[in-house]
């Protein structure tokens, strides 16, 4: 998802350059004033972290392989201001050392990758750990986390190609989106596993990072706080209803057939919507709803499996043994 | 060491950036132009000794990419005029983009960023980065190395499994490693 030079335009290059500056302006402000920079020699080498992270290749459908980007992770182990600042060293020297995404669309970049995938990624972790998370919740709000934060990182990049004119909204929108559903996956696992493997060793760390940010307004219930992202993340899909057909009739009027499949696009939706909803729109936002909140509950089987059970042994433990013995 | 790398890095980036602002700024029905670029670009890759091969091999890394976005820009009124004027700017940048990196030491690039008074915090991070990406990057060989001696094979599942388990064991043992270089700078009075 790293933009190079030569998509975006001018005017859309320094306007994310700017919103970029100012984002991370504000971390290096909070940080000075929060920590006793202490914290330097943690930030850089997180940053080679993150940055050797990013190597790991794991494959998507059809021989293409996405990477771990890691901002939500970063923004779990590190905080939010810790974490940009992580991930934005890391996007410029992929930039100026190995010319990986472009030096004129650096801004963009760090807005995708660096502003939007922490601040979502953050806001998602936040919001479903609560106040005092056990173990099990941690791993599925970073996972859950992962997962959105690839997501409107793509949302974003989507809209920069559109807004430089080089590709059109409807067909850019659903391509980005459907191909970072699926390497979104891919993070979410990985982060989960890193996070299982931190708590199991190093869990002190979780709880410093949590106290460097934003204060979360502990909701009633992960439950509650997953229903409330899902919303989210439909009311960001509405727009598909309406962009992917339009897409697919552009896509098949450039190639020609133009007759033939002119009534046919919209067909499936009107069978596939929902019975007694109406408009394509609130179908796809309630589909989007129902996917998200699936993801959520598979994120939460996730982190039942990976947790392993003796994180609250200390209460379950002797009666459990002495079940055991008597039968 | 040729004339090129030697170069003060200030002028090389901002020569650099100013070229790619140009192309940028091109629109796409005249990006052709930009072809005019080409034979500067060729003669300083040459000053510097670089091997056209070895650019050309990581051009090609970023082609995936390059084709997507190109692809998507078709489905629209002269859909071919302006893809190939993309392709023909996006591959002229990452060009100037990749003689820009090889030739510029990172050392060189933090200290134009200080100068250019780019908060402390960030340029001290990707001073750190650029000095223990290599050392992280050793840590992560050796983990799989010991795992590869360890384990017989490994099952899908199972591969997912120990890739989480490493990348976290590596935070782990960066947070230790962090924390001895804190103490270590401490103790020699830095930060």
């Amino acid at each position: 998802m790293h933009i190079p030079d030569g998509f975006l335009s001018a005017r859309v290059a320094l306007g994310y350059a700017a919103l970029s500056s100012l984002g991370i302006g504000v971390a290096c402000y909070r940080l000075r004033s929060e920590s006793d920079r202490g914290q330097s020699a943690l930030l850089g080498v997180s940053a080679a972290f993150v940055f050797a992270a990013q190597m790991v290749n794991f494959p998507v459908v059809a021989g293409t392989s996405g990477h771990l980007v890691g901002s939500a992770l970063a923004a779990a182990l590190l905080g939010l201001p810790g974490a940009l600042i992580v991930m934005t060293a890391v996007l410029i020297v992929q930039c100026l050392v190995f010319a990986d995404g472009g030096v004129f669309a650096l801004g963009a970049n760090v807005f995708n990758l660096g502003l939007v995938g922490c601040v979502v990624g953050y806001c998602c972790y936040r919001l479903l750990c609560g106040r005092a998370p056990s173990s099990t919740r941690r791993v599925a709000a970073v996972a859950f986390a992962g997962w959105c934060a690839t997501l409107a990182g793509a949302l974003s990049c989507a809209s920069q190609l559109a807004l430089s004119g080089t590709a059109r909204l409807p067909v850019v929108l659903p391509a980005l989106l459907g191909v970072h559903a699926l390497i979104g996956l891919g993070e979410a696992v990985i982060s989960a596993l890193v996070v299982a493997t931190v708590l199991r060793f190093r869990p002190e760390l979780l709880e410093r990072a949590a106290n460097g940010g934003l204060e979360a307004r502990a909701p009633a219930s992960a439950v509650l706080a997953g229903l409330g992202l899902s919303v989210a993340v439909a009311a960001l899909l509405g727009p598909l209803a309406y962009a992917a057909p339009d897409g697919f009739a552009h896509v098949m009027q450039s190639l020609g057939l133009r007759a033939s499949a002119q009534p046919s696009p919209l067909a499936p939706l009107s069978e596939y919507g929902i019975p007694g909803v109406v408009s394509g729109v609130l179908a796809t936002v309630l589909a989007g709803c129902f996917g998200t909140l699936l993801l959520f509950g598979l994120c939460w089987l996730l982190a039942r499996a990976l947790v392993p059970r003796p994180a609250r042994a200390s209460d379950a433990e002797a009666p459990r043994v002495a079940v055991e013995s008597s039968g | 060491m040729s004339a090129v790398h030697r170069a003060p890095a200030p002028l090389k980036l901002g020569v650099g950036l100013a070229l790619i602002l140009g192309l940028a700024a091109l629109p796409a029905e005249r990006a052709w132009w930009g072809l005019w670029a080409l034979p500067l670009l060729v003669l300083v890759a040459f000053l510097a000794r670089l091997s056209i091969v070895g650019l050309l091999r990581r051009l090609a890394l970023a082609v995936p990419f390059l084709l997507g976005v190109v692809s998507l820009a078709w489905f629209r009124p002269h859909g071919l005029e302006i893809a190939l004027g993309l392709l023909i700017k996006a591959s002229l940048s990452l060009f100037t983009l990749q003689i820009l990196a090889s030739t510029t030491p990172i050392s060189d690039i933090v200290r134009t960023l200080r100068r250019m008074h780019v908060p402390e915090v960030l340029c001290d991070a990707i001073a750190l980065l650029a000095r223990y990406s290599t050392v992280l990057a050793d840590e992560a060989l050796r983990m799989r190395r010991a795992r590869a001696g360890r384990t017989l094979r490994a099952s899908r599942v199972h591969w997912w499994r120990v890739l989480g388990n490493s990348v976290g064991l590596l935070f782990v043992r960066t947070v230790s490693r962090a924390e001895r270089i804190q103490v270590a700078m401490r103790s020699r009075g830095g930060a």
